[in-house]
This record gives C-alpha cells, sequence and structure tokens, in this order.
C-alpha cells in the first residue's frame, strides 16, 4: 500500500523543507527567549505601568490562535507600515507567540525563590547583581526549565502553522506535493515521522540539561 | 470599522460557526481524554503502552499536521467528513491526547489511601471514581483542564485551513473581496478584530473556569491550598501549549 519509492524521491525535498523548518524555529527558539528575558525583567519591574503592560500582552497572546496572529503579521501589518518577508513574518510570529509563553514562566521561576534568600545573600555582603546572578537565577532557572522545554518544542511544531502564510518548511513540501501527485498516505507518514524525530530528539536534550542541573539536589 | 458593520451578518454567520465547532471540540476532547485516560490507567500492560504511544505520538506531531492528514486521509478510507467535521475530529483527538495526561495526573494526585479506605467500607471502583477519588482530583484538573479548552477553542481556527466556514474564513473571504473590488487591504483591520473577538471569547471561558475551580477548592481553603497549587503547577508544565 505505501509506495517507498515515492517517498525515497520524495527525501530531497523533505530535507529542505525540514532545513527550513529548523531555521526558522532555531531562530524563533533564540528571539523568543531574549524576549522572554527582557519581558519577564519588566514584568517584575518596579514601574506599575510596564507590568501592566506586559501582563496584558501575555495574556492576550495567550488569549488569541496563534493562526490568527501569524495572519495578522504576514497580511495586516503591511498596511501598517511594516513589510517582512514570508520567512521573517514566521519568525517573527513565532518568536511573538512563544516569548509570551517565555516570559510567564520566566515569572513563576522567578516567584519560587523564596524572599528569605534575599536577606541571606545580604547577610553574606553579596552585591545586588551577585544576588541576581549567582544566587536567585540558577534557583529560578531549576524551576522555570520544565515549562520553558515546553515551549521550546511547541515553538518547532508551531512552525508547521507557517506553511498557511507559504513558507517552504516541511508541512508546506508535504502539502505541495500531495496537490500535484495526491500521494496523501506517503507524504504524511513521512513527515509525521520527521516531527516526532526531531521533537523527541530535543525533548531528550531537554531532560538531559534538567537532570544535569538538578544534581546539587540529588539524594535530598 | 464601517466595513465589519457592512458585512456583519456574514461575520457573525462565521462567528456562530466558531462557537459550534467550540462546542463540539470541547465535549469531543473530553470524550477522547475520558477514553485515553482510562488506557493509562488500565491494569492490562498492553492497554497501558498502547496508551501512553498513542497520546505521546498525537501530543508530537503538530496540530496543523493534524487537521491536514484527517482532512486528506480518512476521504481515502471512504470516510469523507467535510472539513467542519474533519477539523473537529483533528481537534478532538489532539486536546483528548492533552486532556488524558490532565486526568491522569489529577486521578494520581489523589493518595492511595483514600482508595484503600473506601475498598475497606466495601465501596465498588465506580463509587469509589464518582464519591472519593474524583471530587479530591477536581481542584487539581480544573485548572490546567481550562486551559486546555481555551487551546481547543483557539484551534478550531484551523479550521480556516481547510475550509470550514468559521469566524478565520469569513474574515479571509471578506478580505479577498474587498481587496479585489475596493482596493486596499483591510487584513489588519479584520485579522485584529477576529483577535479581539477570539481573546474575550477565551477570557469567558477562563471566567467561567475561575468560578468552578473556586467551587472546587472550598474544602481547601486555608490548608492544602498549596499542595494543590503545587501539583497544578506540575501538570501545566508539562502541558501542551499550543494553539
Amino acid at each position: 500500500m505505501i509506495d517507498w519509492a515515492y517517498m525515497w524521491e520524495a527525501v530531497p525535498d523533505l530535507i529542505n523543507g525540514l532545513g527550513m523548518t529548523l531555521l526558522v524555529s532555531f531562530l524563533a527558539i533564540i528571539f523568543s527567549l531574549l524576549a522572554g528575558a527582557v519581558g519577564c525583567a519588566l514584568r517584575v519591574s518596579s514601574v506599575k505601568a510596564l507590568n501592566y503592560l506586559i501582563a496584558a500582552y501575555v495574556e492576550f497572546i495567550r488569549g488569541t490562535p496563534y493562526l490568527v496572529q501569524v495572519f495578522f503579521v504576514f497580511y495586516g501589518l503591511p498596511s501598517l507600515g511594516l513589510k517582512l518577508s514570508i520567512f521573517w513574518s514566521g519568525v517573527v510570529a513565532l518568536s511573538i507567540w512563544a516569548s509570551a509563553f517565555h516570559i510567564e514562566s520566566f515569572r513563576a521561576g522567578l516567584t519560587s525563590v523564596s524572599k528569605d534568600i534575599r536577606n541571606a545573600s545580604a547577610s553574606l555582603g553579596l552585591r545586588a547583581w551577585h544576588h541576581g546572578l549567582f544566587v536567585v537565577f540558577p534557583i529560578a532557572a531549576r524551576s522555570a526549565l520544565p515549562s520553558t522545554l515546553n515551549t521550546v518544542v511547541s515553538t518547532i511544531k508551531n512552525s508547521a502553522y507557517l506553511q498557511a502564510i507559504g513558507l517552504v518548511e516541511l508541512t508546506f513540501v508535504a502539502v505541495d506535493r500531495i496537490a500535484y501527485e495526491f500521494r496523501s498516505i506517503e507524504m504524511f507518514l513521512a513527515i509525521c515521522v520527521i516531527y516526532l524525530a526531531v521533537v523527541l530528539v530535543v525533548s531528550a536534550l531537554g531532560h538531559r540539561l534538567e537532570r544535569r542541573l538538578d544534581r546539587p539536589y540529588v539524594g535530598r | 470599522m464601517s466595513l465589519l458593520y457592512e458585512y456583519r451578518v456574514f461575520l457573525f454567520a462565521g462567528f456562530i460557526e466558531t462557537l459550534l465547532m467550540s462546542l463540539t471540540v470541547a465535549i469531543g476532547a473530553t470524550g477522547i481524554a475520558v477514553f485515553l485516560a482510562t488506557m493509562l490507567q488500565s491494569k492490562i500492560r498492553v492497554i497501558k503502552t498502547a496508551g501512553y504511544t498513542l497520546c505521546e505520538v498525537l501530543r508530537d506531531i503538530p496540530l496543523m499536521v493534524n487537521v491536514l492528514m484527517v482532512y486528506f486521509i480518512l476521504p481515502l478510507i471512504g470516510l469523507g467528513f467535510g472539513p467542519f467535521w474533519s477539523a473537529c475530529i483533528a481537534i478532538s483527538i489532539w486536546g483528548g491526547a492533552n486532556g488524558a495526561h490532565i486526568l491522569r495526573a489529577g486521578l494520581q494526585s489523589v493518595g492511595s489511601g483514600q482508595r484503600e479506605t473506601a475498598a475497606a467500607f466495601n465501596f465498588g471502583p465506580i463509587k469509589t471514581l464518582f464519591l472519593i477519588v474524583l471530587p479530591q482530583a477536581m481542584p487539581v484538573i480544573i485548572p490546567p483542564y481550562v486551559s486546555l479548552l481555551t487551546a481547543v477553542v483557539q484551534a478550531t481556527s484551523l479550521g480556516a485551513i481547510v475550509g470550514a466556514q468559521e469566524l478565520l474564513r469569513a474574515g479571509q473571504i471578506l478580505i479577498e473581496q474587498t481587496t479585489i473590488m475596493r482596493g486596499g487591504s483591510p487584513a489588519y483591520l479584520v485579522y485584529g478584530s477576529i483577535l479581539v473577538v477570539y481573546f474575550v471569547l477565551c477570557s469567558l471561558i477562563s471566567l467561567v473556569g475561575a468560578r468552578v475551580e473556586a467551587y472546587y477548592q472550598r474544602p481547601y481553603r486555608g490548608s492544602g491550598a498549596q499542595e494543590i497549587e503545587k501539583k497544578i503547577k506540575d501538570i501545566e508544565a508539562s502541558m501542551q501549549t499550543s494553539a
């Protein structure tokens, strides 16, 4: 039933598509993590107005469908004076979406650090930035890690939405070939296996990182 | 704005379709979640492993691929459902796989002592589940489950990809026609408004969810609330965030 020879023929196209998926996801992961860090800093800063602004941003992005966000960025922003290529629209939309989730997990990580630690640092004579970098950050990072990794993996999966604006990534390659050659079972089987492999590899790497960071706590 | 007002009937029809889809996927996802959760809880090894594998695979495949796959592949085996139902089926399956893990984690959060005590009082499995375990699992299940419901409601926008006549599709058609007939793309206005509509819809769901959550958390006010909070966080950290 499955035409393996046909699948073999499609491999070069699929690899190109996978390359684009990985590239877009990689850029979006980097940008969203940076935006998440900055957003989280603003979210917990002492300026009340900024806190509310970031909180509203997070709520709005999380409360709206990602597909509509993608369309808004690609079709809507040009008439507001910001014209981006398909590729950069995809990166921007993906980063906007993921950053909202990162801000929230980073914030949750920060609030998990108990307040007493601040006094402990102060009594040891640590400066504010020492306290932040060497005390708060390692603790917060550990507790924020699981949900951050989840968002990172979702970023890769959500890059599939970008086929809707015509970015030639993995899903687009499959759908495009189906439109001409009607081999839907072969193509979907192929991309499902590829997505599964990518997601499992990335999650496995994430779990390794988690275990490594957990070393000081082993046996406690 | 006048454009939206001019086509209000058309857009409203799309919105109604979105609501219908949301209701369908909410029910469908819940049904599938209960089914898969039963598999995950099964004492028979094979069923349990099958359940875990199924959930993992369904969660790892992008929702977009899932929707397209159901739309393109089911007709090949003689099950052509049309855009509305194939989108609903795909989203329900995806939501069900995620919901199953929420239910499983919620049920497991209830200590085994509770079940043993119930057994000691000669409660059958069904009585134990509904009278003892579920009431205690509910405060842990509800918050992530409400997030999941908002996620599947947002996911109904994927119906537009396969051509279901819901809000996003209506918006696309409106944009195309206006661009052709009058020139100048109203995309930012239409898509912006759709974003707002979904935001309001999801906020309403969260609001109702918060009420239900408060109802189930009543017995834990004061004591035990922190423990529940921690369990909820653990579930939410592992939950699918996309839609």
